[in-house]
């Protein structure tokens, strides 16, 4: 990887995701303050401008040898002297990046709530890193992983389903959210209401809701513990019956709106491809990459 | 007058009881929810009304009741209106330890979080009673300052638990504190109704004893009440009321502390008679606002203390502007 200092970082300014305003400057001390955006400035090839990572960022593999800080601790990202924040609506403090704004530190926060949010991500954020043709080319691939999975999803029937964030209490991913585009575009019908926020709390029943075929979730220690009692609850009955089938996706890719989403959408066309040749009658189908 | 209020707040209950089964979505609407309740219907109703719904309401009830009792017998032991498990800090603590529990228990644990609420409420009750145990006894005004004081400390330990929770946890720990019944099944009301039973039993076994205090201590034992033993049961009881409460359905602070109001402004000051009716106010006040919070959104759901005060704030208002 070439050193920062080649790298050609941009003067021009840039509006974010959100609509702020990121004044011009040179880009050599990145701090990342979320995993999603500290695999975007990997993937963009900038992984030399970043200074510290946040404490739950675990890949690329490269993190494990930089220093962390809690995205929450500003005295430690301002003592890091960044010239350059990158955020996310998934999971920054907005009150931590609007304080960071005073402070007069510059800061890019993505919105990432569809692919197609996503790619734009990776050419705006390639584009403020100093890695134009990287950003491009990263985008690029995104859609046609993209392309290729949607292409594949076309022979599939159309299904309900709900993308599971957590189940006791039940909270689904409402439409408007990147889950959301995630079902879309592997041929599934939401069945989370609008209009309650990106991921609200849902009645039980909406589990045996006889419109719900698939229900997809991040292959976690705590959504497997909490699926295996919904499975065995009064609410759990179709499930346990094999009438609607459960898809796990590799927990990372599915959960952070970064550059390893196409993993999960990848996952998701595959396992509801194998499922379909299946046929009715089992009961949880693993995805590529499940534990 | 008295009479005809009565039937009507059982009234209330039943037609809200009735609305709770039969209100619902596609998975059974509300002829599917009546075929079931007489039992027809597809196996899918059966499983929705008698598997989901039915828990719910049998465990709002529970719920409601329980909040309301503790809180009118707490109101009328402590002699003071604003007494009710949430300022005790009952509430607060069964809350801080489900929290922690949530934050902490590894994934295939995580069913113990009602066991840790109910030793969370248990604990607060100890301290609350240890802390406002003087030379001269404990008075009201100490027990209601140590209430305040462990309440305080178990909203620090919640927030400081929420702050540093895994964030994976967050959901869980979050809807402890807003209140939901959405965990109802049938193991948890079969667990839960004799619990309540017997501190319920209590409670009205001394309703009259209960009407004496509140006239002053003195007076009382005068009247042969033995206040110390009194006290002593009548708190234990409510505190247990509370924590089962608490351990089922997460934080509900509304219902405790105006549900007796109500039943004062509508049907007097007799406390004896107030206990029942209180259980029963308290019944159909959060039956109703399950309903609400279940439906108002479908299928999306709302905090259930958030309606309960939705529901019972202007009412109380109305109340209260209207009695002298």
């Amino acid at each position: 990887m070439l050193p920062f200092a080649c790298a050609g970082p941009p003067a021009s300014g840039a509006v974010d995701q959100t609509g702020a305003t990121v004044p011009p400057g040179p880009v050599r001390r990145v701090v990342p303050l979320a995993p999603d955006v500290t695999e975007l400035a990997f993937a963009l090839g900038a992984g030399d401008l970043v200074v510290a990572v946040p404490t739950a960022a675990d890949f690329p593999p490269e993190v494990q040898r930089l220093p962390r800080v809690a995205p929450a601790d500003l005295e430690a990202i301002v003592a890091l002297r960044p010239d350059l924040v990158l955020a996310t609506t998934a999971g920054s403090d907005p009150r931590a990046v609007a304080r960071l704004h005073e402070l007069g530190v510059r800061v890019f926060t993505v919105d990432v709530t569809s692919f197609d949010r996503l790619a734009a991500a990776c050419r705006e954020v390639g584009r403020i890193l100093g890695r134009r043709a990287q950003g491009d080319r990263l985008a690029a691939s995104v859609e046609a992983r993209c392309a290729r999975a949607g292409a594949a999803a076309a022979s599939l029937p159309q299904r309900g389903a709900l993308y599971v964030v957590w189940w006791e209490p039940l909270i689904v991913a409402a439409p408007g959210t990147f889950h959301d585009d995630l079902l879309r575009r592997a041929a599934l019908g939401n069945l989370a209401p609008g209009g309650a926020g990106r991921y609200p709390r849902v009645d039980l029943e909406l589990l045996l809701d006889p419109r719900l075929q698939v229900i997809v979730a991040a292959d976690e220690p705590d959504l497997r513990a909490g699926f295996a009692r919904t499975e065995a609850a009064p609410a759990g009955a179709r499930i346990a019956r094999g009438e609607v089938r459960v898809i796990w996706l590799p927990a990372d890719p599915a959960s952070r709106p970064g550059p390893r989403l196409p993993l999960a959408l990848e996952a998701l066309v595959a396992a509801r491809e194998r499922m379909e040749r299946q046929g009715t009658g089992h009961r949880a189908q693993g995805a590529e990459g499940e534990r | 007058m008295k009479r005809a209020a009565d039937v009507t707040l059982v009234l209330v209950l039943l037609l809200a009881s009735a609305a709770a089964l039969l209100a619902g979505g596609p998975a059974a609407t509300p002829a599917d929810a009546l075929a079931a309740l007489a039992g027809g219907g597809t196996q899918e109703a059966r499983m929705v009304v008698l598997g989901l719904r039915l828990p719910r309401l049998l465990l709002g009830i529970g719920v409601g009741a329980a909040l309301a009792l503790a809180g009118a017998a707490l109101q009328s032991l402590l002699g003071n209106p604003l007494a009710d498990p949430f300022l005790l800090g009952i509430s607060g603590g069964g809350a801080a330890a489900a929290t922690a529990a949530f934050a902490l228990l590894p994934a295939a644990a995580l069913g113990l979080v009602p066991a840790a609420a109910m030793a969370g409420a248990a604990g607060a009750t100890a301290l609350v009673w240890w802390m406002a145990r003087g030379p001269l006894g404990s008075s009201s005004t100490r027990m209601i300052l140590a209430g305040v004081a462990v309440n305080a400390a178990a909203s620090a330990a919640i927030l400081t638990i929420l702050s540093v929770a895994p964030s994976p946890r967050l959901p869980g720990a979050l809807a402890v504190t807003m209140g939901s019944l959405a965990s109802a099944n049938g193991a948890a009301v079969a667990w839960l109704a004799p619990y309540l039973f017997v501190p319920a039993f209590v409670l009205l076994l001394h309703g009259r004893d209960l009407g004496l205090l509140a006239t002053g201590e003195e007076s009382a034992a005068a009247l042969g009440v033995e206040v110390g033993t009194v006290r002593r049961r009548v708190f234990l009881a409510a505190a247990a009321l509370s924590g089962g409460a608490v351990a089922f359905a997460g934080v509900i602070g509304f219902v405790g502390l105006v549900t007796p109001h109500l039943c004062r402004m509508v049907w007097g000051q007799s406390t004896r008679r107030l206990l029942p009716r209180a259980a029963l106010a308290g019944a159909a006040l959060m039956v109703l606002g399950d309903l609400v919070a279940r439906r108002a959104v479908a299928p999306a759901e709302l905090p259930v203390g958030v309606v309960t005060a939705l529901l019972g704030v202007p009412f109380f208002v109305v109340l209260l502007r209207r009695t002298s």
